[in-house]
């Protein structure tokens, strides 16, 4: 058990300072490929296992494990404060300093140092350690060869790989220590450790803009750190113990309690980069795109949302719940309208990225049965086919050299895997039976007793459905009978066809992860799983017969669709005037002309510099209600 | 077993009863505008026609994705007659939709791309209103499955008067008739030609013309709905409701997708909340 903790926190440390060291690119790519193995089997082997209690970790080099961390602790504070002063940013420093003074009296003067379990494990836990392990891994596989080609393009005297692959894997085993943390300064100091990796890696290109949207990520964590910082004291002033398990099975839901709780969420809010603090997330997709991938799938959001959904049980009833549960909503419907606007393949899915964590976060603030298990559901599903979607982003932009989604318009013509890939990462975003629409499905029903947030969902994802349908859409087209097939590398190819086979698959085993890994966590379980399928009182939701009858008839359309060259090939309808040459017609004096087609991006609506300071003011002013409520 | 019989009772009245709506609606128009209009079942003439036609499309896409959009209303409406989850039923519904836009952009046309950004604002529109009119429905009922509307003693129409109106608003959007027929409309006569449908033809187009039926078979009964306590009643609301449809499509003009948008999510939800309002206060 612990040998398996110790792996999976410390193996991706070890093999980071592996990569950082060793300058050579085969070791790297080994190192990486066999960290990924060992933590998915570890991972694997931990939810075997089952989830345990807290258990104390003792002493490492005869140094006490907690007085370690809190050394680390300020050396990384400083850290962060010495990036603040080299990029003269006086919130950065601010918010720093502010940190370490708190910090130091909460240790100092306030904490009685008494043995705390370090670690522990529950059924969410697990859940967030699989996603990190096996799904992170993947997206560092699918770094190696990306990488490669991406410094090609740059032209670099030296490869800065090493210090990628080093913060990369570091993210990793920061995540697993932070899911799996017992000890709330444990769960801080990690979370320290992954706003400086994500720091360090949307700079990581070194150009400008880069430098500016990683300053810019990096004082909107560090107010988060602080929140977290107040947030823990005042926790501590009430529950009197560092013990999060202690925390939460103590019954006791004074003022102080849940105010601290309340800005534990505010930090959970700045790290999950919803509405005011989603321009830091939109900015990090400057990073290389394993980058955006890791930060919006498997790591730092699902962070955020994962300190919320921990405490969510302290909150329970009060009007932070419903405060929380509001904000939520509202950044679910602000970036489903925001996504409506973009053609940036990047962006639309930074945007769906924090509308869905809006509605985690939403359904931690619902905070009943029902809408824990949508929201764990989500963070499963939303990993894979989000972190799945970015890589098809990437090998896209590499192959096309944009990320505009105008300019992969046909893009089945000329790489007809990855636009396959693509299209059904995008399909399990949005339609049943797969996951992400299960999870969605069960947070409007657990919402339906709360008027406001049902309406935000409701509209939001109506808005969704539109500009996730017409990527997908637009992406399709004829391919020549004699075309070349596709070629790309074994290691991108392989992480792009696992993450879509699980989005599959496991939507598929769905009523088989909820009974083994989210109903234990609940007295009285919301579903009964017959024939595969989720049945209630208040609905059901019947995916195994869903399944079956969809992969019948995909089967017969398939074979339907792929017998095209027998029947009569037609070029589109254009009044009658078609050119010889695809695309074009005949126009005036006989001469063909060529025309386009685009999407409707309904900018007189949906523009993002007209709504975002709109929403931002709104999600201030929703904020500042939430934590009112907790006074 | 019940469950299994209805589905094939929904399976095989989906597109029967589709088909004689379809002839009736064309027949009722006619007498309206003083014709003697087609026969009833020129609805499955006309398909049966589009059947025998030669196989012709403009790239692979068009055949699965009319394959999968039939595939699905056609499940949706099963999942109706076997009383499943309200919402299920319309994501399932949902499916074939985004197939059918899907299908309508892999063709470089201008006319169906066109048609398919007009047809997914369309979706935009209804999709919100209907959720709103499911969490209606659980409200007064304790639950989103069909199941349980029928063990209500009193009509839905009389706790839900507001949310009815605002379904009309998702009717006349499903059902393709003025003034929210502009991604395609049942006359080949619009500034975009056949808008979303323009590609498809010969039997995907039957296909196409088929899951319509399917879809809007599902649309009435969820009007059905409310009012389950007297079939005679039911019957009546809905013969009143589809004439007030075809009363409207003949004495409309069609609008733009503004209009449409405007509309339906102030007036839509605009009554859905005030309704909802209601039913949270009592």
């Amino acid at each position: 058990m612990s040998n398996l903790l110790t792996l999976l926190i410390l193996l991706p440390v070890v093999a980071g300072l592996v990569c950082y060291f060793v300058r050579s690119s085969a070791v790297r790519n080994l190192t990486v490929v066999a960290t990924g193995a060992i933590l998915a089997a570890a991972s694997l082997g931990l939810l075997g296992q089952g989830s345990f209690e807290p258990l104390a970790v003792g002493s490492f080099l005869g140094i006490g494990s907690d007085f370690l961390i809190t050394v680390m602790d300020f050396a990384l504070l400083g850290v962060i404060f010495f990036y603040g002063v080299k990029h003269r940013n006086l919130l950065i420093q601010g918010f720093t300093l502010a940190q370490v003074v708190l910090l130091a009296w909460f240790e100092i003067v306030m904490v009685e140092h008494v043995d705390v379990p370090a670690l522990a494990g529950d059924q969410l836990s697990l859940i967030m350690v699989l996603v990190i392990s096996i799904v992170g891994s993947l997206i560092c596989i699918f770094a190696i060869p990306y990488m490669k080609e991406h410094e090609e393009h740059l032209h670099l005297k030296k490869s800065r790989q090493p210090r990628f692959f080093f913060f990369l894997l570091l993210f990793l085993g920061a995540m697993n220590g932070l899911v799996l943390a017992n000890n709330i300064l444990w769960l801080y100091f990690f979370f320290e450790v992954t706003t400086l990796c994500s720091f360090m890696l949307i700079g990581h290109d070194a150009t400008e803009i880069a430098t500016r949207n990683a300053v810019r990520a990096l004082w909107m964590n560090s107010l988060g750190g602080l929140a977290f910082v107040i947030g823990m004291m005042l926790v501590y002033m009430q529950a009197n113990t560092l013990n999060i398990a202690a925390i939460l099975g103590g019954a006791s839901q004074g003022a102080l309690m849940v105010t601290g709780v309340g800005f534990l969420c505010l930090a959970g809010f700045t790290k999950a980069a919803q509405v005011p603090f989603q321009s830091w997330l939109l900015g990090a997709m400057v990073a290389p795109t394993p980058v955006s991938a890791l930060l919006h799938s498997s790591t730092m959001v699902k962070a955020g949302v994962y300190v919320i959904l921990r405490f969510a049980p302290v909150f329970a009833g009060t009007l932070l719940s419903d405060g929380v549960a509001i904000c939520g909503a509202f950044t679910f419907l602000a970036c489903a309208a925001l996504g409506v606007g973009q053609s940036n393949g990047k962006k639309i899915l930074a945007y769906s990225t924090v509308a869905n964590l809006g509605l985690i976060i939403c359904c931690a603030g619902i905070n009943t049965p029902l809408a824990i298990s949508a929201a764990m559901l989500l963070i499963l599903f939303h990993a894979i086919s989000k972190s799945l979607l970015f890589l098809c982003v990437g090998t896209i932009e590499q192959a096309i050299g944009s990320r505009d989604i105008e300019d992969m318009r046909g893009l089945y013509a000329r790489h007809p895997r990855t636009a396959l890939i693509t299209v059904i990462g995008i399909l399990t975003m949005m339609l049943p039976p797969f996951g992400v629409l299960l999870g969605k499905w069960m947070a409007i029903e657990a919402s339906a007793g709360n008027i406001w947030v049902v309406i935000m969902l409701a509209t939001g994802s109506a808005l969704m459905v539109v500009y996730l349908a017409r990527w997908a859409g637009s992406l399709m087209a004829s391919r020549e009978a004699n075309a070349a097939p596709e070629r790309q590398p074994l290691l991108t190819r392989l992480p792009l066809m696992l993450l879509c086979g699980g989005a599959v698959v496991l939507s598929l085993f769905s009523p088989w992860i909820y009974n083994t890994m989210v109903a234990p966590m609940f007295n009285a379980p919301p579903f009964i799983i017959r024939f595969g399928s989720f049945e209630a009182s208040t609905g059901a939701f019947v995916v195994g017969p869903l399944f079956i009858v969809f992969a019948l008839g995909l089967i017969y359309a398939v074979k339907a669709a792929s017998g095209f060259r027998k029947v009569r090939i037609a070029p589109p309808y254009l009044a009658g005037s078609n050119a010889g040459e695809a695309g074009t017609y005949i126009g005036p004096m006989n001469v063909p002309v060529p025309f386009s087609t685009g999407n409707l991006y309904l900018g007189e609506l949906f523009a993002e510099g007209k709504l975002t300071p709109i929403f931002n003011a709104l999600a201030v002013a929703l904020i500042v209600l939430m934590l009112g409520g907790a006074l | 077993m019940d469950t299994l019989i209805l589905v094939i009772i929904g399976l095989v009245a989906g597109p029967v009863l589709g088909g004689l709506i379809a002839g009736l609606d064309r027949r009722v128009t006619a007498w309206f505008q003083s014709r003697q209009g087609p026969p009833i079942t020129q609805a499955f003439y006309d398909v049966a026609k589009l059947f025998g036609k030669e196989k012709m499309v403009v790239n692979q896409w068009q055949i699965l994705c009319s394959w999968v959009y039939v595939i699905a209303a056609a499940t949706s409406l099963a999942l109706f007659f076997a009383q499943s989850d309200l919402l299920l039923i319309f994501f399932v519904q949902a499916v074939g939709a985004v197939f059918m836009v899907m299908g309508a952009m892999a063709a470089k046309s201008p006319y169906s791309q066109v048609g398919a950004q007009r047809e997914l604002l369309q979706v935009l529109a209804y999709e919100p209103v209907l959720i709103l009119v499911f969490v209606g429905f659980y409200l007064v009922t304790g639950s989103f499955s069909v199941s349980a509307v029928w063990q209500v003693d009193q009509p839905l129409l009389a706790k839900m008067p507001l949310m009815y109106l605002a379904l009309g608003y998702a009717l006349t959007i499903k059902l393709r008739k003025s003034p929210f027929d502009f991604s395609t409309s049942h006359h080949g006569h619009q500034e975009l030609v056949k808008g979303v449908l323009t590609e498809y033809s010969g039997p995907y187009l039957g296909l196409i013309e088929v899951a319509h039926w399917y879809e809007t078979v599902l649309v009435l009964g969820l009007c059905a709905l409310f009012w389950t306590t007297n079939v005679a009643w039911m019957i009546v609301l809905i013969g009143c409701t589809y004439l007030l449809e075809i009363l409207v499509d003949n004495t409309m003009a069609r609008m733009t997708w503004r209009w449409m948008l405007k509309r339906v999510w102030l007036l839509g939800i605009g009554l859905s909340v005030v309704n909802l309002i209601w039913l949270y206060a009592g």
